[in-house]
């Protein structure tokens, strides 16, 4: 597959924004990459496995539970997946 | 007085700070002093605690009071000092099995099981499941299924040491495969480790009557016992959410070394609904569940190992 089909941060970063508005009605000047998954956002493990079942819809990727372990803020979630994104192609 | 999600919460923590130690503790004093002599050991501790712990004998008399009022309408009785001592005692009574238990005597207990076809189902088509039991009766039933229909049991509760509790208890019976998964409140990775497990066939069984640190706050009120009690609302959720079968299991001491164990399905296998509606469904689960806890209470009333405020943050609490 082409190099090109791997997206880059920033659309991963946008797809993870739109998600995080779609799913959990977050605004988006709250979405910065420094922002904290529990402590400003809000989020708990149920939000986790929406964000992961909406990621793995949009990117086709498989995250699993130890990937999660780490995460802290938004741009961890981006990095995680820009990862899996070019791991599986 | 606390509400009874801080009142819970605080409970945790506090048991949570002697956990380990505690664990080690009971576990070398069954070793050496061996069931007769532990269990006066157990009774003693427990009493100590009984006499001391004024607000613990407090909860009592109102659970007591709450579960006769449930069950005996016309004619309620007033509990009495002896009635709570009784229930503190059926505690300790349930510390020297789980010990026992834990010490491999697992053959010296007789567990009769109602609706055990379900797990039985669930195994043999190798599906996951969420079980959902209470502190009432005792848990360690699902060690016996474990061992029983060979499925891996995770147990998830709110501790800082869950590899040190599976290291223990895998010392102690190195072919029951019941392991703690933690639930971290610090993290969003906890339900994908759930889901994880459901994936893999196993049973993920969790306490969702007590309200934890884990649960950031994020409770749902049910009628329970004659007033409204507030739960965790991620047991309910995760099935749903999940779109796995839930079951009710409770196992209540039915005598010397006996154990009756009632398992029934509360939640069919289905896509997970979306948006509200998800919400809705966790809180009927919730109300389902509470309605069965009610008619377990009612079934052996000195079995409830809540010995903290329910009902307190609805203002239900007296």
């Amino acid at each position: 597959m082409p190099e090109a089909d791997t997206p880059s941060p920033e659309r991963i970063f946008a797809v993870v924004v739109e998600i995080m508005q779609s799913q959990f009605d977050l605004d988006e000047s709250e979405l910065v990459p420094g922002a904290q998954l529990v402590d400003d956002l809000d989020l708990d493990s149920i939000d986790g496995v929406d964000l992961s079942v909406k990621a793995e819809e949009e990117l086709g990727v498989e995250i699993q539970p130890e990937d999660l372990g780490e995460l802290q803020t938004l741009q961890d979630v981006v990095d995680l997946l820009h990862r899996l994104v070019t791991r599986a192609r | 007085m606390p509400g009874a999600r801080a009142a819970g919460a605080e409970w945790s923590r506090m048991r949570e700070r002697g956990s380990i130690w505690g664990l080690r503790v009971t576990v070398a004093c069954y070793r050496v002093l061996g069931p007769v002599l532990s269990k006066p050991l157990v009774l003693a501790v427990v009493g100590y605690f009984f006499l001391t712990d004024r607000a613990g004998r407090a909860a009592s008399h109102q659970y007591l009071a709450r579960v006769s009022r449930h069950t005996e309408a016309t004619t309620p009785r007033v509990p009495t000092f002896r009635d709570s001592w009784l229930h503190y005692r059926e505690f300790a009574l349930s510390i020297s099995d789980r010990v026992a238990l834990w010490g491999g005597r697992q053959d010296a207990f007789q567990f009769d099981f109602h609706g055990r076809e379900h797990f039985e189902k669930l195994a043999a088509q190798g599906r996951g499941a969420v079980l959902l039991g209470a502190h009432l009766g005792s848990f360690d039933a699902l060690r016996v299924l474990s061992h029983l229909d060979r499925v891996t049991v995770n147990v998830l509760m709110y501790t800082a040491h869950a590899p040190k509790i599976n290291e223990i208890f895998k010392e102690l019976s190195p072919d029951i495969d019941v392991r703690v998964i933690e639930a971290d409140p610090s993290g969003v990775g906890t339900a994908l480790r759930v889901r994880a497990c459901v994936e893999r066939g196993e049973w993920v069984a969790i306490l969702a009557d007590r309200v934890e640190p884990s649960d950031r706050n994020r409770t749902l009120r049910v009628d329970f016992l004659e007033g409204s009690a507030v739960l965790p609302e991620s047991p309910f959720l995760l099935p749903v959410v999940l779109g796995c079968p839930a079951l009710m299991i409770v196992a209540l001491r039915a005598g010397k070394r006996r154990y009756e164990v009632f398992a029934e399905p509360i939640l069919e296998e289905g896509a997970p609904p979306r948006g509200a509606a998800r919400t809705t469904r966790a809180r009927e689960l919730a109300s389902t569940y509470a309605r069965k806890l009610e008619g377990y209470c009612a079934r052996a009333p000195l079995q409830w190992f809540n010995f903290y405020d329910f009902w307190a943050a609805s203002g239900d609490g007296e």
